[in-house]
């Protein structure tokens, strides 16, 4: 098409669009409503896409379903939680009450926030070495989930248990293994089970080294005194 | 067919002057109680339903904890208001400080006088309504504007400058909106605009121009009463709280009521203005309908489209993002004005040389 046949408003855009003047007005905000034609499909196409957010709110308004909120302490018994909430972190022991920590230290220094520190010891038969406590404060845990996932046995695991809230900072201070002694796997290559419970010391959740350190608090149930008893769960 | 006979609050006490004095008094004295009352009872029932409608629009439930399903929230949080310290700013201009809430207030109790609730529920009938409701909601601004000009607090003053302009610019439009059911009806009287509308609501009978009408008015009060997406002169994500930054306690009560009172009184508007007020819905000429439509009393057909509205209103609120100050400016002078000017004329044109498709009177 030649520019004597077009109509004098394509001509202009097309000589408007070679010219420097054109170049110059960049960074000036376009608005679409002073193009020729774009007033009312601007305002057409605004219409028509505040309708669709109203169409989404309202399916939300009008499904019941839809809601997230939990009426928690009336649905207690009925909570569900979800498996990727992270409000305690445990050790897993398995059936024979054997876990698998080394005592190797990895989620300790992987711990942003200094809240576990494994405590190893020499075992006393063999000589080798061991864990013996597996302290991990709660109160200044972010519940970042390293630990879990540095841990090269996949010991750990992040629990839902999520009510949690006591007296004294003092118990949020967890003991997390429940005996001191050799893994699982160590465990397994012993003969008989009298060897196996003979090297395996049990630790209760509040008789670690730091704060409890094994003693009773006034008005709060003494849950540390006697090893092996008073678990958190 | 009925004839819709409105009397006011105000004819009564008029009447009941010639035989006593005492009588007056006590008609007088129960148009004021009852507004105080409806004020109040209006306000905690607004704040309760639209948390409640935010909840469900945001997968939440809203209140749920005080009284059944929360429904005694808004009383708590009322005495709660009520019971707070009320600070002034340090260096605060303290009359205007004081004084802003009150005016905002009487804004909304000026034009909740002349709203035709029912055609037995209304406590003045003024002559020129329309130009009465303009005149008089200029209170609020007035109100928003001493609010953050007497806090001291830059916030404050640029939430008070936002709300001054806008709402100056949006009355433009609701102004042009509102004459084009002045023309049709003929009458600046509320009660009589909404007896205009006994055969069919302004917003479809007045071929076009009623619904485009209906659509910039309400677009425009939303903006005049700065709800989202119009909040900028609040706007927390820019502002803090705008121009009642530096309010609290009592108040903010105010404040806070006027805001709400005030969505109740646009939607009150665009549904007496557009869609009948408490007019039963008719269609000119099946006297049988029209009958049964009359069955509802008036009252109930004034409340559920104002509820509706209302319900719109919110929806609106959260859906939709806050605009920029530049957009809000380019959408009422580059779109609703034009828009709003056109339609006007359209409209006087439609009017003067009667191009009626249906006989409007
Ligand atoms: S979850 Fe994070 S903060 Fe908590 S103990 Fe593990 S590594 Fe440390
Ligand atoms: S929990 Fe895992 S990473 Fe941490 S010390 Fe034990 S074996 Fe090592």
């Amino acid at each position: 098409m030649d520019s004597v046949t077009m109509d004098p408003v394509k001509q202009m855009e097309k000589a408007s669009q070679g010219s420097p003047n054109h170049a110059a007005g960049k960074g000036v905000i376009e608005s679409p409503e002073i193009k020729r034609g774009g007033f009312l499909k601007n305002i057409f196409t605004g219409m028509i896409s505040l309708a669709k957010g109203m169409k989404v709110t309202f399916h939300y308004f009008s499904h019941p379903s839809t809601v997230v909120t939990q009426q928690y302490p009336e649905n207690r018994d009925t909570l569900k939680m979800f498996d990727r909430f992270r409000a305690h972190l445990t050790m897993a022991h398995d059936e024979k009450g054997q876990h698998k920590c080394s005592g190797c230290q990895i989620c300790q220094k992987a711990c942003p926030n200094a809240s576990i520190s494994v405590v190893n010891r020499s075992n006393p038969v063999t000589g080798k070495k061991e864990l013996d406590r597996y302290v991990w404060r709660m109160d200044s845990c972010t519940f970042c989930n390293m630990c879990v996932q540095v841990c090269p046995f996949g010991t750990l695991k992040m629990e839902n248990q999520f009510e949690s809230s006591v007296y004294d900072r003092r118990l949020l201070v967890y003991t997390l293994n429940r005996y001191a002694g050799p893994t699982a796997q160590v465990l397994g290559k012993l003969e008989s089970d009298e060897e196996r419970t003979k090297q395996m010391e049990p630790r209760d959740p509040y008789s670690g080294p730091t704060p409890m350190n094994g003693q009773a608090m006034a008005g709060v149930a003494a849950l540390g005194e006697k090893k092996g008893e008073g678990e958190s769960k | 067919m009925n004839t819709w006979e409105v009397t006011t609050l105000a004819e009564r006490s008029a009447e009941a002057l010639s035989s006593s004095f005492w009588g007056a008094a006590g008609y007088l004295g129960l148009a004021m109680l009852g507004m105080a009352g409806f004020v109040a009872v209006l306000g905690m029932v607004l704040i309760y339903a639209e948390r409640k409608v935010a909840g469900h629009f945001q997968c939440r439930l809203g209140p749920m904890r005080v009284g059944w399903h929360g429904t005694l929230q808004t009383v708590a949080d009322t005495v709660k208001l009520l019971l707070k310290e009320d600070i002034v700013p340090y260096q605060a201009d303290k009359m205007l400080h004081i004084l802003a809430p009150l005016l905002m207030f009487i804004g909304t109790i000026l034009v909740l006088l002349v709203l035709p609730f029912s055609p037995i529920v209304q406590v003045a009938d003024v002559n020129i309504g329309v130009v009465y409701i303009t005149a008089v909601s200029g209170f609020s601004v007035l109100g928003i504007l001493l609010g953050g000009w007497s806090s001291n607090n830059k916030w404050s003053l640029i939430g008070a400058m936002r709300a001054g302009a806008q709402i100056i610019s949006y009355e433009v439009s609701a102004t042009l909106a509102l004459l084009v059911v002045v023309l049709f009806s003929g009458s600046l009287q509320l009660s009589e605009i909404v007896r205009s509308q006994a055969e069919g609501w302004w917003i479809w009978r007045a071929h076009g121009v009623g619904i485009v009408a209906f659509l910039i008015f309400f677009i425009a009060s939303t903006a005049e009463i700065n709800r989202t997406p119009f909040d900028m002169p609040e706007g927390e994500s820019e502002l803090t709280a705008g121009f009642h930054t530096e309010y609290s306690g009592l108040r903010f009560a105010f404040f806070f009521l006027a805001e709400f009172i005030n969505m109740f009184l646009v939607a009150a508007l665009t549904s007496t203005l557009f869609l009948g007020g408490w007019m039963p819905f008719h269609i000119g000429g099946f006297e049988n309908f029209n009958a049964l439509m009359d069955l509802i009393p008036a009252g109930l057909w004034f409340t559920g489209k104002t509820a509706f509205l209302v319900f719109v209103l919110m929806w609106f609120r959260w859906s939709f993002p806050r605009l920029r100050v530049d957009q809000l400016m380019r959408l009422e002078w580059k779109i609703l004005l034009p828009i709003g000017l056109v339609n006007l004329f359209v409209a006087a044109v439609v009017v003067l040389y009667g191009l009626y498709f249906f006989p409007v009177r």
